[in-house]
């Protein structure tokens, strides 16, 4: 409310974070388990003087630096470049409450950043004990910057005693810290092993060489899989009573989890049958189709992850659409038009005759000419609705989602979404607005579809 | 429409630190990221025309801007996290409106940089071979790269100078808006300031190119030979011409074509005279001493006391953009008078992990040179 919202047709802006959150997870995870797979591995080959070993560790920390250097850096500063304009308030707040979380976080992404490059480049130029050391530099600057960039992200979930004492600490170590590290950490294995078994199916070129690659990645990627059953288990627990709620009713929500648990058993499956018990099963069409599986399952675990949260970006905090909810009582005293800065703005200039001694009088508004209240209508719309829903059509549309509603149900849930379904936001606006946004919604939904036979002929 | 209703109120956990100690890391990391951005807004580009039209020596000197691209943009691109986050911190309120009126052009950033470092890598690997010329779909891809760079720094230049031009934001949410909602399409390109904002950066970029080429020839260009390093020293010194010129030009332009007549009396009154000054002439000093190198020949310590002289060229660019960027939000929004609620332990923490990283980088760079002590020796 304090910013512009950035209206996206059919997606919706909070898609957009969506997409290349799921992008930089899939590779960010990669960058911290296969910090430690090169670390380990390194240093075992070394103890080894296995040099073919170590010549397939080079080749693997080429393409780990190409990935996630590259690709690991670029997608982790577009979601913080997207949320800024997807969700600013909430972006606005989590940087000043845990400004000094990332200042940490960089501290480690410069040491994984000079850690990498001096690990790779200078790989044959530096005794064996120094480029371990280095190589663990890595890994645990890696895994640091996991632990912090998770404990903000865990806040979002479950803020914990945050609304009460609002201290970095208190934010910080959320009831959803513990949980989400020891999962990501798992996850990190896990993708790790996955990335590591699809690259040496292609690179490794000698047998013996690609079953004791399988065999050594097998042990971390079970690991992981018991990292994440663990912090999965205590994600659940922590998870606040409406996320609870919501993976219990929302029918996508079922499917997902089902879905999740189906791909995580059958890559369980599929790592101790193959790589842990029989290497030489690990072909490239095998590797592929397990790195899909991995993908698969993290995405979905992901995309549940957000979804629970409804109808906040950070609990408790900041609602979907941009506004505090301590707030929500204010705004339905003052109206929602006169308390966003931009809304009160465009209203005031549009529409000068609804403002009376610089305030918008919210009787006014349903003195407007039918078109201009629907056109208030389609404001209040995208600034209160538009965090979830696309207008006519597109991202769980709302024109789609009423068809053959009629008026006085459209009224009753713009007036208390939030007893509609727990997961929505509550109304923050004024009865009248309310009116005005139920104009809209009823000009934009769609006819109740034809041809559906109901046994009476109605 | 008044701009300043465009303004949102204060976040009510105010600031974490102190004002001038946000804004004092976020000039130090504007200083440390424009270094590497620098290289790379320029040094593509140069490589590219030095290997187009270039002879031998040019060609290597090309090689050698060229080849440690992708660990320059990768610190460059860590580097810009610093002022980034720190602008969110202290301009918030004009921050993310700016950036939501030219949301598409903004997150397009992230795609662009995606394409120009795979270009670099594309181009870098096909520089390996010294005797292989360079393919031209290789080539292809080298130009490209340079254009994507140029065009991310004009989408950078549009956000940061539409960030201070509150006065245009009515016209342009305005213009572009469905429903009160910006479409995001906007760019800053009315704003008489920005045109040469962005020419000033690439100016000063090619002085940092030119210091970067005296300093690798002196100091890591060991195997090139006495007469590679002699045209390395010539061209970093047309370089640096042409940078100073056209810093001079677009500098003047910028405060003398640009600038609103009390903004200009306020930043060339004292105490800012002197940093105007300061920040006006100190290309000059990087110049010279190119130019001395390039006559009486290079050294080490010339060549260090070029890069430093170039340190202080961006810290007082810098500091200077530090001062306008408030004296232009003046009208509109003082960034020094928001609350203050300092975490004290948090930053504390950051300190001491800061210098911790310092002193693992430092070790780690001694174990470097150490080692190239010992290959050297062997």
């Amino acid at each position: 409310m304090h910013y512009p919202w950035w209206y996206i047709p059919f997606l919706t802006s909070p898609m957009l974070i969506a997409i290349i959150a799921v992008l930089h997870v899939l590779i960010a995870h990669y960058a911290v388990g296969g910090g430690l797979f090169l670390a380990v591995e390194t240093q075992y080959a070394y103890r080894q003087n296995h040099r073919e070993y170590l010549a397939y560790l080079r080749e693997h920390a080429r393409f780990f630096i190409l990935i996630t250097v590259v690709y690991g850096a670029i997608t982790g500063i577009g979601i913080w470049w997207t949320i800024g304009v997807a969700s600013p308030l909430a972006t606005q707040t989590l940087i000043h409450i845990f400004v000094f979380g990332w200042a940490m976080e960089y501290v480690f992404f410069v040491l994984e950043i000079v850690s990498a490059f001096i690990f790779f480049y200078f790989w044959g130029r530096l005794d064996p004990k120094t480029h371990m050391r280095v190589g663990w530099i890595y890994a645990g600057s890696a895994w640091m910057s996991l632990v912090i960039i998770t404990g903000i992200t865990a806040f979002m979930l479950n803020s914990g005693r945050w609304p009460e004492d609002r201290t970095f600490w208190a934010g910080f170590l959320n009831p959803q810290f513990v949980p989400q590290v020891l999962a990501r950490t798992g996850g990190a294995f896990l993708l790790a092993s996955l990335y590591v078994y699809l690259h040496a199916t292609f690179k490794a070129k000698d047998p013996t060489l690609r079953d004791l690659i399988a065999a050594r990645s097998a042990r971390p990627a079970l690991l992981g899989s018991i990292l994440i059953t663990l912090g999965g288990i205590g994600w659940y627990l922590t998870l606040p009573e409406s996320s609870r709620a919501a993976l219990a009713v929302a029918s996508t929500l079922n499917i997902l989890v089902v879905l999740l648990f189906a791909i995580t058993i059958a890559v369980f499956f599929m790592l101790y049958l193959g790589p842990y018990r029989n290497p030489g099963w690990l072909s490239p069409g095998f590797a592929l189709l397990f790195f899909t599986f991995g993908l698969a399952a993290i995405t979905t675990g992901e995309y549940i992850r957000e979804a629970v949260r409804k109808p906040y970006i950070i609990y408790n905090v900041v609602l979907g659409n941009q506004i505090y909810a301590e707030k929500v009582p204010e705004l339905r005293r003052r109206g929602y038009l006169e308390g966003g800065t931009w809304t009160k703005a465009w209203v005031s200039h549009h529409y000068p005759q609804v403002v009376n001694n610089g305030r918008i009088d919210p009787a006014r508004l349903l003195m407007l000419p039918e078109d201009d209240q629907v056109k208030l209508g389609e404001v209040l719309f995208l600034y209160h609705c538009n965090n979830c829903h696309a207008g006519q059509r597109g991202f769980s549309a709302v024109g789609q989602l009423l068809r053959g509603w009629t008026p006085e149900m459209v009224r009753t849930v713009v007036r208390h979404p939030e007893r509609a379904h727990f997961f929505m936001p509550p109304w923050a606006g004024t009865p009248e607005e309310a009116e005005l946004l139920t104009k809209y919604l009823l000009r934009i939904a769609l006819p109740r579809p034809g041809g559906m036979y109901l046994g009476d002929g109605q | 429409m008044d701009p300043t209703t465009l303004i949102g109120p204060s976040s009510p956990l105010g600031y974490p630190a102190p004002y001038w100690f946000i804004v004092a890391l976020k000039v130090l990391g504007f200083t440390l990221h424009m270094v590497p951005m620098h290289l790379w807004y320029t040094g593509i580009l140069l490589a590219m025309l030095l290997y187009w039209r270039g002879g031998e020596e040019a060609r290597r000197l090309s090689r050698r801007l060229t080849w440690p691209m992708p660990i320059v943009i990768a610190l460059g691109i860590n580097f810009g996290i610093v002022p980034l986050l720190f602008t969110q911190v202290a301009y918030y309120k004009v921050f993310y409106p700016a950036t939501i009126l030219m949301a598409w052009p903004w997150v397009s950033i992230i795609a662009l940089l995606a394409l120009a470092y795979s270009g670099v890598y594309i181009f870098v690997a096909g520089l390996r071979s010294e005797e292989t010329p360079l393919a031209r779909w290789r080539q292809a891809v080298g130009w490209i790269t340079a254009a994507l760079f140029l065009l991310i720094g004009f989408f950078f230049s549009n956000a940061f100078s539409l960030m201070t031009n509150v006065r245009a934001w009515p016209d342009l949410w305005l213009h572009k808006s469905i429903g009160g909602a910006p479409l995001g399409t906007a760019l800053n390109t009315g704003d008489p300031t920005l045109w040469p904002r962005w020419l000033m950066m690439l100016a000063l970029a090619l002085t940092t190119t030119a210091a970067f080429i005296v300093v690798d020839a002196q100091w890591f260009a060991s195997r090139e030979g006495a007469e590679y390093r002699a045209v390395a020293r010539r061209i970093a010194f047309g370089i640096s011409t042409l940078g100073v010129l056209g810093f001079a030009i677009t500098g003047s332009w910028y405060v003398f074509g640009t600038w609103p007549e009390d903004l200009r009396a306020e930043m060339l009154r004292s105490p800012w005279r002197v940093l105007m000054g300061l920040t006006a002439i100190s290309p000059g000093v990087p110049w010279l001493l190119i130019l001395w190198q390039w006559r009486r020949g290079g050294t080490r310590a010339r060549a260090a006391a070029t890069a430093l002289a170039q340190s202080l060229v961006l810290a007082f660019n810098a500091i200077s953009r530090q001062i306008v960027q408030n004296a232009e939000l003046r009208p509109f929004l003082d960034v020094t008078t928001e609350p203050v609620h300092i975490q004290w332990s948090p930053l504390f923490l950051f300190l001491l992990l800061f210098t911790l990283g310092l002193g693992l980088i430092a070790w780690m760079l001694s174990k470097l040179q150490a080692s190239a002590k010992t290959s050297e020796s062997g």
